[in-house]
């Protein structure tokens, strides 16, 4: 369980200070699909980072598992992204000068596993997504939509407990669009947190839960039941 | 762990191919300027020991001391050493019968000397009148007796004098060692082996022995005439060649030399030179002492006492001994060891040496810089992928550990190619160089320490250059990296 409770970030810029979260209070069971919508500027990718550990909050905790994240030192945030988190980003963020198959492995490579059972597991991954043919092509050789899945095979492949997507279909046509969304939602079967962050209503009709973010703050929450 | 960083180290380097190359080319350059340098200088400084181990390191020269000594010397006329004194009184000399006057073109170049435009015939010629003598006077016979450290002792002299072959005539360089001499330090003058002809038959006879470059300018063979100074000798043998450079390749006449040898002679300067110009055999004409003495007279001369210490006796000992027994003399001169003189041109060579590594670390300097300015460049541009880098787990020290190893191996892999490319130019600059260093053939030395300290230097040097644009990489925010176009 992701627990989020009363979150506050703040950023200076120049000798501007922006509220990006204020007070902010969730909790992300596993083998939930949650989606937090909310206009440009409401605070919805912060939060993701605030949850992925990439970034700590101004005030508040983050919890995981009855962990504080809050407290933990960069080594320690880096050390959970890397056994517990899944990034999936709006522009793919791949390494361009690495196969498809090199990028899924990178994850592992950062950790003590052998370049070879690194490999297998990427192509296990990549096998996962339907990209096991175009494993040694380079980003720039591949489509919008398979950029994205080498993406989500590589947030996979650590087996982490939660999957936190920004924008993932921002850059893709509608029929890839959905296509990834299924992708992600398959894996709240094996009782992962799936969270993505989008503007995009239609999304939202595809998750067990949406939280509407304004201004920082959460405006609304809606459960629901959703097909699988 | 590591060994994955450093595959996607050699990745980026990869994949940054004109940039990684133009950033290598900049160590290489820098590191194939020290490997030559260092490699040459180490390769002359040894060829210069060996010369003087071959020499031995128990030998005490004794130079004139200074002008005021030289010309009280050559007041009384030219002063023979030993030779003349233990061979000289029973050996009546032979006057000249005639002078030979041999037609034929005057070249400079065939006589070794400088072909430069100022330094004509006449020039030359007005040098030798004016040239001065510097003998030390000493009789070396006595001087045995009075220093009972010194086992053998002998003089070596030199002197310009015009000579005329049937072809050529000009000033050449007359070396004029006595027998003792030849018999006690051969390795002096390189071993003084004849290559053809024979040694000098005997003392009455005007007999010469013709250095191998001197034969070969000259064009002379055995039983040749020649005539030094007017008067009429015959060439009994020609020597082995020596190796040595030529008057000419070093930029000196030979009477040139012999000026600035006795300059420097006296005062006081390098002994180096001395040596150099008296040990010249490839470039020299050989009459005995016991002969010149008697009949060559030119003004232009320079003799130097040599003497042997016993084994195991002080070198400090005997020169204060020599010197007491320089003045109960009468005599002028400076003992200088052979320690000495290899000491002060170790210390130049040294001091050069220094001065051109310092010029080749400026310019290794330039390619760290070079390398440190791709890094940073590299950082700004791949912020993005360390922000995806931190976002799978990376850790700060993993991100900083990537971009050194990035930087060293480029730095490595500049040190091997300039390692590689240092020893070839090494190697052709020594075939260059050798003869004009002075040194005879030499080979640069390029030893496991110079490899070593060359390959972790250029590893170390890369990597540093990284550390800034490294530690910077591993501090960035992953938010705001990941933000970066």
């Amino acid at each position: 369980m992701l627990v989020l409770n009363d979150v506050h970030k703040t950023y200076q810029m120049g000798e501007t200070q922006v509220r990006a979260l204020r007070g902010v209070s969730l909790e992300l069971p596993p083998a939930q699909f949650s989606v937090i919508m909310g206009h440009s500027g409401s605070g919805k990718s912060t939060l993701m980072h605030l949850a992925g550990c990439l970034d700590v909050p101004t005030s508040g905790h983050v919890e995981y598992g009855g962990m504080d994240l809050t407290t933990l030192s960069s080594r320690e945030r880096a050390d959970f992204r890397s056994s517990e988190v899944g990034f999936v980003f709006q522009k793919y963020n791949l390494v361009g000068n690495l196969t498809a198959l090199e990028n899924v492995a990178l994850p592992l490579l950062l950790r003590n596993t052998t370049a070879k059972q690194a490999q297998a597991q990427a192509r296990e991954a990549l096998d996962l997504v339907g990209l096991k043919e175009r494993m040694t092509h380079r980003p720039a050789k591949l489509s919008g939509g398979e950029q994205q899945r080498v993406a989500i095979a590589r947030s996979l492949v650590n087996d982490p407990t939660m999957i936190l997507a920004d924008e993932p279909t921002g850059n893709l046509d509608t029929t890839t669009g959905e296509r990834i969304l299924k992708l992600l939602r398959r894996f709240t079967d094996n009782d992962k947190i799936v969270l993505v962050v989008t503007h995009n209503p239609e999304i939202a009709d595809m998750a067990d839960r949406v939280v509407y973010l304004r201004d920082g703050q959460v405006e609304s929450q809606q459960f629901q039941e959703v097909a699988r | 762990m590591k060994l994955n960083l450093f595959r996607l180290a050699l990745k980026n380097i990869g994949s940054r191919r004109t940039r990684s190359w133009l950033t290598i080319l900049g160590v290489l350059v820098g590191v194939t300027a020290v490997v030559a340098l260092l490699s040459i200088g180490t390769g002359v400084q040894e060829a210069v020991l060996q010369q003087f181990e071959d020499i031995g390191y128990d030998i005490i020269l004794i130079a004139p001391a200074n002008m005021a000594g030289a010309a009280r010397s050559s007041a009384g006329g030219f002063v023979p050493g030993s030779g003349a004194g233990r061979a000289g009184g029973g050996m009546p000399p032979t006057q000249p019968s005639s002078s030979s006057s041999v037609p034929g073109t005057f070249s400079p170049e065939s006589l070794g000397a400088s072909t430069s435009e100022d330094d004509t015939l006449e020039h030359r010629a007005e040098q030798t009148k004016e040239g001065i003598s510097l003998t030390s006077g000493l009789d070396t016979v006595l001087l045995l007796t009075q220093v009972p450290q010194l086992i053998e002792a002998g003089t070596l002299g030199s002197q310009i004098q015009p000579v005329n072959t049937i072809t050529t005539s000009g000033f050449l360089r007359v070396s004029t060692p006595s027998l003792d001499f030849l018999d006690a330090f051969p390795s002096v003058l390189g071993g003084f082996e004849i290559a053809t002809g024979t040694f000098f038959t005997n003392t009455t006879e005007n007999q010469v022995i013709v250095g191998a470059r001197s034969a070969e300018t000259l064009r002379m063979a055995v039983g040749d005439p020649i005539s030094i100074a007017g008067i009429p000798f015959t060439v009994v043998g020609i020597l082995e060649p020596n190796g040595q450079s030529s008057d000419e390749e070093n930029g000196e006449g030979s009477a040139m030399g012999d000026q600035a040898l006795s300059q420097s002679l006296a005062t006081g300067g390098s002994a180096d030179l001395v040596l150099r110009g008296l040990t010249n055999t490839d470039d020299s004409l050989f009459v005995l002492n016991e002969r010149a003495s008697d009949i060559l007279t030119g003004r232009s001369r320079l003799s130097v006492t040599i003497t042997r210490v016993e084994a195991g006796a002080s070198i400090s000992e005997t020169k204060d001994a020599l010197n007491v027994a320089i003045g109960q003399q009468g005599a002028s001169g400076t003992p200088i060891s052979i320690q000495e003189v290899a000491d002060e041109i170790q210390g130049a060579l040294s001091l050069i040496e220094t001065v051109l590594a310092s010029i080749a670390a400026v310019a290794l300097i330039v390619g760290a810089v070079g390398l440190m300015n791709t890094m940073y460049t590299s950082v700004l541009e791949r912020t993005r992928e360390i922000g995806i880098l931190k976002s799978i787990g990376a850790r700060d020290g993993q991100v900083m550990t990537l971009f050194l190893i990035d930087s060293g191996l480029m730095g490595l892999i500049g040190g091997v190619l300039g390692l590689i490319l240092g020893s070839i130019l090494s190697l052709v600059g020594t075939r260059l160089l050798g003869p004009g260093l002075g040194v005879g053939s030499f080979s640069p030395v390029i030893d496991g320490w110079l490899v070593g300290g060359v390959l972790v230097f250029s590893f170390v040097l890369g990597a540093l250059s990284g550390v800034w644009p490294a530690w910077r990489a591993s501090r960035l925010n992953p938010v705001d990296a990941l933000a970066a176009e």
